[in-house]
């Protein structure tokens, strides 16, 4: 199947099957389901650990989930800002010694929880009550039942500065190219979300990956030519605002997080499309019973309209339950998809595929960017 | 009549129990075997990392299998093959091992002139200035002294802003292999500057005011007697800031902009980005192993220098 044709299938059960059918009730339901859950609970841990990202990423989780989840439970919530990569081998090592694992819930790519479910290392969330009311975005791609409960999407978009492109925003990632953005630009320095669409800019088809990427690697070869800056998500902001760079392949959240600090800084999904994602949470495995119950009862909790509306609506983002309101900077705006034509120019490739040929993708653009 | 109490006080008391307790668990037959129960300490330590090197040599003979994320039961050399076959991994090793001896050269030859400023100046003021001066960066971490060339270097840093004063651009200064071997050399200056020191304190300042009084001008008294006499201290620092260079993961990290890693960047990669943590192992083995023989060969040609601590010095 190609990946347009999955994309569009995603697009359909989503928009088709879930989005009215669920909406209205979500909102009460949810809350219900949490405290039914919270009629039989077991004995409460003083506090449970969310490996979560830092800045207003944990911000926004603060205030959406974790002090709802407080008020509700009693239980403190403690946020490990530990990077996502480096817990990833602690968790790996304590599952495989049996001993219990240095955080409750680990706040991941989809990508990365996928490597942890197809270990072996993830408990299954498929009773978790609030699940029925969310869309098929929350499912994660295939995997049996739910080891990762994709919690929303994101887009990493073509975020740009204004006054570098005195003739409007860019139309296309070959934009890039322009000599007067020399060592102007910045990607992550591992590549993720340019590949696919430097695929598209570099005249291959989403239908090719992973087998034909040459036209992914001949285009980020020529973007290497105009010396851009890889870093990680801080860095983007840090470097908007200290004026290193004009242009960015980054998630809007980190784009939108500049502009909230005073930069002029806009963003595009160029006509190439761009890289549409999960986020999700999931519990590892080795947990005492009543802190996975707790913990359960947390993404539980970071499931209904009320804590998701107010988690997303600081990191920008597009939930997994229907009915939310976009933030009003963001209504109609390409980064924020909920419409069947939004995510037409979105790029989504399944996450088997990416889970498989990560490691090579990474590999081959540092070869490119290293040489 | 009852004995004074200063006579013989209660701590000395203690110390005789103290000693009677010492003697049973430690008898005076056993005192040839001292030394070594001091060395147990050092042989545990070391013991524990010989063990880590095992089991670090156990994974990088595993290959990483994408659908379960677990490594291989059997062994293979397949890492190794793609270490030293990949364009990725030699590009990285070149640069780490070019960068190191660049920022070795560097280091001492700016180090050399501070030490000998240091240990021969008559003014107490300066020596203080220059130890303060020295140790400072010390108390401040890498890490931060990497985000300060940020600042200071940056396009709308300190220096830029300066030359904006009389009419020039901003310029590129960071993100680059000239920043990461200045941040690395910055980094680097205070260790070898200790570790030269201790070597010029030993030449006799005699030597030099003889040489001068028998004609030799300060070229030839700093040619003949200081340069030879202070190879203990150049060997030993250069051993120190050469290794520590190899190794570094923050300064290329930070400075490089992300396109001048080292080894230690690639390794963490391999451990932290892709999962694959059998060849993390390798280049990490392949690192120790590099920087082992080329420490091997400096002593074999040089000697150790100062890390000898007073032994063969060549």
């Amino acid at each position: 199947m190609s990946n347009q044709k999955f994309l569009s299938a995603q697009i359909k059960r989503r928009t088709l099957l879930k989005s009215m059918a669920a909406a209205g009730a979500a909102a009460g339901a949810s809350t219900l389901g949490l405290n039914r859950a919270f009629a039989q609970e077991p004995e409460k841990p003083a506090e449970i650990i969310v490996r979560a990202w830092g800045g207003s990423w944990v911000d926004a989780l603060k205030a959406g989930v974790s002090d709802s989840f407080t008020k509700a439970t009693g239980i403190a919530v403690r946020h490990d800002l530990t990077e996502d990569n480096e817990i990833q081998p602690k968790v790996w090592a304590a599952v495989a010694q049996k001993r219990v694992p240095p955080i409750h819930i680990n706040w991941d790519t989809t990508t990365n929880a996928t490597k942890s479910a197809l270990r072996g290392v993830t408990e299954d969330l498929s009773d978790l009550p609030n699940l029925k009311n969310t869309t098929d975005l929350s499912k994660p791609v295939g995997l049996d039942g739910y080891p990762i409960v994709n919690t929303y999407g994101y887009v990493y978009v073509l975020a740009f500065r204004p006054e570098a492109f005195p003739n409007g925003a860019p139309k296309s990632w070959n934009d890039l190219l322009d000599p007067k953005l020399k060592g102007r630009i910045a990607l992550y320095n591992d590549g993720i979300g340019f590949h696919f669409p430097a695929q598209v800019a570099g005249g291959g088809k989403l239908e090719d990956i992973p087998a034909n990427m040459q036209p992914a690697w001949d285009f980020i070869t020529k973007i290497k030519a105009q010396q851009p800056l890889l870093g990680e998500d801080p860095d983007f902001t840090t470097w908007f605002q200290r004026g290193e760079i004009d242009a960015a392949c980054t998630i809007s959240t980190n784009a939108r997080e500049a502009k909230k600090n005073g930069i002029n800084i806009d963003w595009v999904v160029p006509e190439e499309g761009a890289k549409f994602d999960t986020d999700g949470l999931w519990i590892p495995k080795g947990l005492p019973e009543n802190e996975l119950y707790w913990a359960k009862q947390y993404i539980n909790h970071a499931l209904t309209k009320e804590a998701q509306q107010v988690w997303l609506d600081g990191l920008g983002l597009p939930g997994v339950v229907p009915g939310l309101t976009p933030p009003a900077d963001l209504v109609g705006d390409p980064s924020y998809p909920t419409t069947e034509e939004d995510f037409k120019h979105l790029i989504r490739i399944s996450t088997k595929v990416q889970v498989e040929n990560e490691s090579q993708w990474f590999a081959k653009f540092k070869e490119i960017m290293q040489g | 009549m009852r004995p004074s109490r200063a006579a013989y006080p209660i701590r000395w008391r203690v110390m005789d129990i103290l000693e009677q307790v010492a003697g049973k668990l430690w008898p005076r037959s056993f005192s040839a075997g001292l030394p070594y129960l001091m060395l147990l300490p050092a042989l545990l330590l070391v013991g524990v990392l010989v063990w880590g090197l095992v089991e670090i040599g156990d994974s990088s003979l595993r290959t990483l299998d994408t659908s379960t994320f677990l490594m291989s039961e059997n062994y293979t050399l397949a890492n190794y093959q793609r270490a030293l076959s990949e364009r990725f991994f030699t590009t990285v090793a070149g640069r780490s091992l070019m960068g190191s001896l660049i920022v070795t050269v560097v280091t001492l030859i700016f180090a050399f002139p501070y030490s000998y400023l240091m240990v021969r100046t008559q003014s107490s003021a300066l020596r203080k200035f220059l130890l303060v001066a020295l140790f400072l960066p010390f108390f401040i971490g890498q890490v931060v002294r990497a985000y300060g060339w940020l600042i200071i270097l940056g396009n709308q840093g300190m220096v830029n802003e300066a030359l904006g004063l009389v009419g020039v651009t901003p310029i590129r200064l960071l993100y680059n292999y000239p920043a990461v071997l200045f941040g690395l050399v910055q980094y680097m200056l205070p260790f070898a500057v200790l570790m030269l020191a201790p070597a010029m304190t030993a030449i006799p300042a005699e030597l030099e005011s003889a040489a001068s009084s028998l004609g030799a001008n300060w070229i030839s008294s700093f040619r003949h007697i200081v340069l030879p006499l202070s190879k203990p201290g150049l060997v030993g620092a250069g051993l120190v800031v050469f290794t520590l260079s190899l190794t570094d993961f923050a300064i290329p990290a930070i400075l490089g902009g992300g396109s001048q890693d080292f080894i230690a960047n690639a390794i963490y990669d391999q451990f932290f980005r892709t999962s694959d943590q059998g060849m993390g192992a390798t280049l990490s083995l392949l690192l120790v192993a590099v920087g082992s023989i080329l420490v091997g060969l400096v002593f074999m040609v040089f000697g150790a220098g100062t890390l000898a601590m007073g032994g063969d010095r060549k």
